[in-house]
């Protein structure tokens, strides 16, 4: 247990923006999932997920962030993900999931809908 | 698996040295979701193993899929893990104990299809379904990167 987990949704500047931290596991993912589904049906514009406080992800917080890829489509959004952690991006390249999501390494980039991981 | 908090009845564990990582067996209830004590205990197992950091993080994650596999979204029932590690290898053994079905449809709210085999597939040498005692179960085995890998 390195890190508590927490999830956090923020607005600015046209963007959504949900900052996680800790560990997303069976345990946790429910709570990111309600947290996104909130992102995804308020406001309008890009949602940006902030991944760079997480340390430990599994295929349950992966679906999550499927689920709301799907979400954001169907409500004509894009989201973005933040990683910039070498084995948090590992889950996702052996999984395949860089060719689904738009990937940068900083908030910044992410919310200016740069994409440096392909 | 659902949200719960386990009462310290719930969870066993043994430990012991056959090896150089030893042996450790957990019980733990798939209600508690307490797969945070199966990623704790590999990591234990793997460091005593002579394993890298980067491969103990494969391996944290290897178990804790190996895990959902075996689950694959009941919500009861107790998961029974056994962990054993020599010099340079380290396998897995995971079991499900109870009377529940598996959920229709994809398992848990947010399981998708295939992504668990993948990243298994990925990160160990070998994983697959086992049955015995009349459990059903899966194992993994992972070895020690050598510099001839």
């Amino acid at each position: 247990m390195d890190q508590e987990f927490g999830v956090e949704e923020d607005y600015r500047d046209g963007t959504s923006v949900v900052t996680v931290a800790g560990e997303v596991d069976v345990a946790t993912a429910p709570a990111l999932r309600d947290r996104l589904d909130q992102a995804v049906r308020r406001e309008e514009g890009p949602v940006v997920v902030d991944l760079l406080g997480v340390t430990f992800i599994d295929s349950t917080g992966l679906g999550v962030l499927i689920g709301a890829h799907r979400g954001c489509a169907a409500h004509g959004r894009e989201l973005r993900l933040v990683i910039a952690e070498p084995r948090i991006l590992k889950v996702f390249e052996i999984t395949g999931l860089t060719d689904l999501f738009p990937i940068d390494t900083t908030l910044e980039g992410a919310m200016a809908g740069s994409e440096v991981v392909e | 698996m659902t949200a719960r908090t386990a009462e310290p009845d719930d969870i066993e564990g043994t430990a012991g040295n056959a090896g150089p990582g030893g042996i450790v067996e957990l019980t733990i209830p798939v209600e508690s979701d307490l797969l945070v004590l199966a990623r704790l205990a590999t990591s234990t197992v793997a460091s005593r193993s002579s394993f890298d950091i980067e491969e103990i993080e494969d391996l944290r994650l290897a178990v804790d899929e190996l895990c959902l596999l075996v689950v694959d979204g009941r919500r009861t029932g107790r998961i029974l893990l056994r962990i054993e590690g020599t010099e340079g290898q380290i396998e897995v053994d995971c079991r499900y104990e109870g009377t529940a079905v598996v959920p229709d449809g994809e398992g848990s709210d947010d399981h998708v299809d295939g992504l668990s085999g993948r990243i298994l597939d990925a990160l160990v040498d070998e994983h697959g379904p086992v049955a015995r005692d009349g459990l059903r179960g899966a194992r993994l085995c992972k070895r020690r990167a050598t510099s001839d890998d």
